[in-house]
Formats: structure tokens, C-alpha cells, sequence
């Protein structure tokens, strides 16, 4: 068999460089090492509210974090049951992001649509009941508030953007009050 | 008769020349193969690394020196965007509730470095709240003696109409002043962050108007 043809050539180079380039995005997500996940891991322990201090040059956690948002993330593990999440919120500009290890941001609270700036809601798998699990649902509420995770892992992250030095104290002791940990402890 | 005697050493002869072209013209065939294979190699990385870092028509939204990964963060995303996403670090909030624009050229083209002084103008943005700050191109936050890293809708001083302007310096300037670091020459990126845009479309993605996004000026350089 003999590939004369310069054409022929020409478009086994062209399918060829299709194959590796749909191979390379594809396999991209998997190989990159320092993705948000890798970077949260070593920072602590699962199902504990853990607190990104204030950023400065140098001691960022992850690349293009906003310098005038503070941070507070929970990595959540389900295996053991759902997982708790609880604190004052108070003021409506807050985020309550949550993310699959892969960084999909599969639901979002944002602050104002939180009743009485009080945040307590639980991250559950598709599977897991609530109901079961036995826990009251918080005084005032019709039912408690329950996110499904597709993944029995994930991330949830408060950002509190600063509206003004005076409120920044008020920010951080709040983000310190948020407590995440295991539904039955 | 004739034509016997001149055909036979001829046709061995030719026998003799096929057989040593073969063994070449396979070895030919086989680094030629090999050539097709690395120029394949190349431009299947190269176009897959440049739609993965750079962005394309798929994926992004470009505005003047602003781009916008429009499905960032969504579980829905295209693998370019996912690969993006895991390339640069970031857990961004989805589209339906933020909005990120990255610059990391002037509005004429030419790329932002410490070494120029600049002017950022913007429109008010109609959103909730937003932040404009700077890095160096690894996404590190500049340093710089005011600890001053960016500019919030609360902080900025903006004019009567909502408009505002900074100034992207290394020495201190007037109104809004965004120190881009003194030592030696970086190349800079600008990010605006856009939280709870209040116009979306009918998919709940949030609009900012164009002509809102900064235009940013070089003034001047060292």
C-alpha cells in the first residue's frame, strides 16, 4: 500500500490532529493537577467550615480570588450521611456556592433570597432522607431547606464581599459563626 | 528473436531497480508516515491548548479587551470550558449568578504590563455589587505599599451618573488609584466581577451592556 497523493496525506494529518485534539480536551480535566479541588484538599479536614484569611500577595489559595471577598469553604463528604450547614448571614450581597470536585457549580444561595439572614440548610445525596435522619427542621421554617449533591463530594463556599471597611469585622466574625458538620453527630 | 535478447536483460533489470525502490519507497512511505503523525501531534495540541487558554466563538464573549467564559462553572458547560476550568484553579460562580470579564491587553491590543500607567473608564453597572482588580499573569494579587488590590462598587469614587474612573499605576494617582507594583516589568490582568447582574436573558444568564464594560487606556510608560 502506497500513499502517493499529497492529498491523502494532507487529510490523514487533518482527521490524525482531530483525534488528538478531541483526546486533549477531554483528558485535560482529569490530568490537570492543581485544579480547585487539589488546592482545597490539603487545607483541612472534611465536613468542618474552614476559613481563607484575608488575601495578600502570596498566600492565595486559589488563582484571581477576589482581594475584597472573604471566604469561608466546607468540603463536604456524604458517605457517612448529610451534612449540615448554619450561620447568620448578614448581609444579602453573601453567595452560598456549591461545587462538584470537578468545580461544577451545581446550586447557589445567594443571600437575599435567605430568610431572616439565617442560613441552615443540609447537603444530601440524590438518595439520602433527610426525614430519616431525624432532625428537626429550624423554628419558623415549613421544612428544612435540603441540596441534593449529584456527587457524594463536593465543596460549599460562603463568599462575603466587603461593602465598606466598618462592615468587614462584622463579615468575618459571621463567616467565623458558620458551622458545617455531619446531620447525626 | 531479436526482441527476445533485448527484452530478457532488460526485464530482469527491471526487476532488479523495483526491488531496491520498494525496500526505499517503504521507508519512504513509513517517514512520511512519521511526519504526518508529529504534524498532527502539533496541531491537534496546539489548536486544543488554544481554545482551552484563549477561548473561541464557543465558549467566550469578547467585549474590546474583555473576555467572558459564558458557560463557566455550569454543569452543563462544553469540554472546553471544563477544561479551562480545571486548567486555571478557579471554582467561578455560574453565569446565572455572577459575571467574570478578564483583560489582558489595553483597548488598542497591546498587553498590560507594570511598565505603563493606565486609564480605566467604565458604566455604572447595573448589578448588585462588582469589583474590579488586578494580578500578575499567574493570578497573583500585586503587592504594593497601600495593600490596595482592586475596587468595589463601594469603594470606588464614581461620578453623579454612576460612571467611574481608575488609574492602573505604579505611583500613587488622584480618585481611584490602582497601584500595578513597582520591581521589575509583569504583564497584568484585570478582572471585573459582576455579582447578581440584574438584567438576564430568558436562559437567567446576566447581561452587561457593552458599552458598560471599562475602556482601558494606555497613558503613558516608563
Amino acid at each position: 500500500m502506497q500513499l502517493r497523493s499529497p492529498l491523502l496525506y494532507f487529510l490523514l494529518c487533518l482527521v490524525l490532529a482531530g483525534l488528538i485534539h478531541i483526546v486533549a480536551v477531554l483528558a485535560l480535566p482529569g490530568l490537570a493537577p492543581k485544579n480547585a479541588w487539589a488546592r482545597l484538599v490539603p487545607l483541612g479536614p472534611t465536613n468542618t467550615m474552614i476559613q481563607i484569611p484575608p488575601l495578600g500577595p502570596g498566600n492565595e489559595v486559589m488563582p484571581m480570588m477576589a482581594p475584597d471577598v472573604r471566604y469561608a469553604f466546607c468540603r463536604f463528604d456524604l458517605a457517612q450521611g448529610p451534612v449540615r450547614l448554619k450561620g447568620s448571614v448578614p448581609n444579602d450581597l453573601w453567595m452560598i456556592a456549591f461545587y462538584t470536585p470537578e468545580g461544577d457549580n451545581f446550586y447557589t444561595v445567594p443571600g437575599a433570597d435567605i430568610k431572616s439572614a439565617q442560613l441552615d440548610l443540609v447537603i444530601a445525596t440524590g438518595e439520602q432522607t433527610v426525614a430519616e435522619a431525624g432532625v428537626d427542621a429550624p423554628e419558623g421554617a415549613d421544612e428544612l431547606f435540603v441540596i441534593k449533591s449529584p456527587m457524594s463530594e463536593g465543596v460549599a463556599i460562603v463568599r462575603a464581599p466587603l461593602s465598606g471597611p466598618s462592615r468587614t469585622a462584622r463579615a468575618e466574625d459571621a463567616l467565623k459563626a458558620t458551622i458545617c458538620s455531619k446531620l447525626k453527630s | 528473436m531479436l526482441d527476445k535478447f533485448i527484452a530478457s536483460p532488460s526485464a530482469s533489470h527491471v526487476t532488479f531497480r523495483s526491488a531496491s525502490t520498494g525496500a526505499l519507497s517503504s521507508m519512504r512511505t513509513l517517514l512520511q508516515l512519521i511526519a504526518v503523525f508529529a504534524v498532527a501531534l502539533l496541531l491537534g495540541i496546539s489548536s486544543a491548548r488554544y481554545m482551552i487558554e484563549h477561548g473561541s466563538p464557543l465558549t467566550t464573549k469578547r467585549v474590546g479587551p474583555w473576555a467572558s467564559w459564558v458557560s463557566e462553572g455550569n454543569p452543563n458547560s462544553d469540554p472546553y470550558t471544563k477544561a479551562h476550568l480545571a486548567r486555571s484553579g478557579r471554582l467561578p460562580l455560574t453565569s446565572t449568578t455572577a459575571r467574570y470579564f478578564t483583560a489582558n491587553t489595553d483597548s488598542e491590543g497591546d498587553t498590560l504590563t507594570s511598565d505603563c500607567e493606565y486609564s480605566i473608564e467604565g458604566g455604572a453597572l447595573n448589578a448588585r455589587w462588582w469589583s474590579l482588580a488586578v494580578y500578575d499573569e499567574h493570578g497573583s494579587l500585586v503587592e504594593n505599599p497601600s495593600q490596595r488590590y482592586s475596587f468595589n462598587s463601594e469603594e470606588a469614587v464614581s461620578h453623579s451618573d454612576g460612571s467611574y474612573r481608575i488609574s492602573l499605576a505604579s505611583n500613587a494617582r488622584p480618585e481611584n488609584w490602582l497601584p500595578s507594583g513597582t520591581g521589575p516589568e509583569r504583564n497584568l490582568v484585570l478582572m471585573l466581577r459582576v455579582y447578581s447582574p440584574r438584567e438576564v436573558d430568558s436562559s437567567g444568564i446576566g447581561q452587561i451592556a457593552d458599552d458598560r464594560l471599562p475602556k482601558i487606556e494606555r497613558k503613558s510608560c516608563n
